[in-house]
């Protein structure tokens, strides 16, 4: 089960193979907090971390910090099984909360800033390989901000 | 060669008569609409203050920001980029706040209402230390 405050995401049970490279997960104790920040005049827009690695289970927290934002899950760049989510408009100050427990590559965006590239990467569990997922729909600026899976991995937040 | 040409836009439009259209004074008349009841954004937005806008002219604007007494303190337009790369012309925007103090460019990521990288060209019709009175 993936349950998030705002919304439910589906169940499923796909677990991937195992890894190569040292793995560096966050802990799945307390939510993992990633930020949603903007500059003052509403330029440097970006999640941060940018990409994190949790273990299946994780509940992770977007904390909105400025501007207007939100977190939206690609439909066709998570794992097979999963749900999409989206956080609907995030002031600053409000937080919105996912728990995922599908192994797999999430890839999510900010709705007011897709088109400058805010996106963000949660790799979940295991992951074997780079995921294949479908550039359409994703403008290019923000396909080229994805941190890759085996970065995310060895460092366990980018 | 885009912001010199939108910079003598602005430059033509300081010339306009105070509070044409009276809109000095927060709520500005129809069709003026506050945007935070047309988009999820907050009242008022530090930097900017509250926004009052004509929905059909979106998203060029003309956008009318208001300090929290309800004096107009600026006039925003918002162009995005694509409309600056595709060298898009465009003529004869509205200017009813009357005569401005000093202008500011600068880039924005997108928000509600304009969710596309954009230029903010703010008339400001106060001085820079008045600024102050929409800062937070």
């Amino acid at each position: 089960m993936i349950s998030s405050r705002r919304g439910v995401l589906g169940a499923g049970a796909a677990l991937l193979a195992g890894l190569a490279a040292p793995r560096v997960f966050a802990s799945a104790a307390a939510p993992v907090v990633i930020r949603m920040t903007a500059g003052m005049r509403g330029e440097h827009v970006a999640f941060d971390p940018l990409g994190i690695a949790v273990e299946p289970g994780a509940v992770v927290r977007w904390v909105c910090e400025g501007e207007t934002h939100t977190s939206t899950a690609y439909k066709n760049r998570i794992p097979k099984d999963a749900v999409p989510w989206d956080s609907g408009y995030l002031l600053p100050g409000k937080t919105f909360e996912v728990r995922l427990e599908i192994p797999g590559v999430y890839d999510y965006f900010c709705r007011p800033h897709h088109a400058a590239g805010m996106v963000g990467r949660i790799v979940v569990g295991a992951v074997s390989a780079e995921p294949d997922y479908p550039d359409s729909g994703v403008p290019a600026i923000a396909r080229r901000t994805f941190p890759s899976v085996a970065e995310i991995l060895k460092r366990g937040r980018v | 060669m885009k912001l010199p040409v939108a910079a003598a836009a602005v430059l033509a439009l300081a010339a306009a008569p105070a509070f044409a259209q009276g809109v000095g004074k927060a709520p500005p008349p129809a069709p003026y609409k506050k945007v935070s009841e047309l988009v999820k954004l907050p009242d008022f937005i530090p930097g900017i203050g509250t926004l009052y806008v004509d929905p059909k002219t979106l998203p060029a604007g003309p956008f009318l920001a208001y300090d929290r007494d309800g004096k107009l303190v600026s006039t925003v337009y918002m162009v995005p980029m694509k409309d600056l790369d595709g060298k898009k012309k465009f003529d004869d925007l509205a200017a009813p706040g009357g005569a401005v103090d000093h202008v500011d460019f600068y880039y924005n990521a997108g928000h509600p209402g304009v969710e596309e990288p954009h230029y903010h060209v703010v008339l400001w019709h106060v001085s820079r230390a008045d600024e102050a009175k929409v800062a937070k």
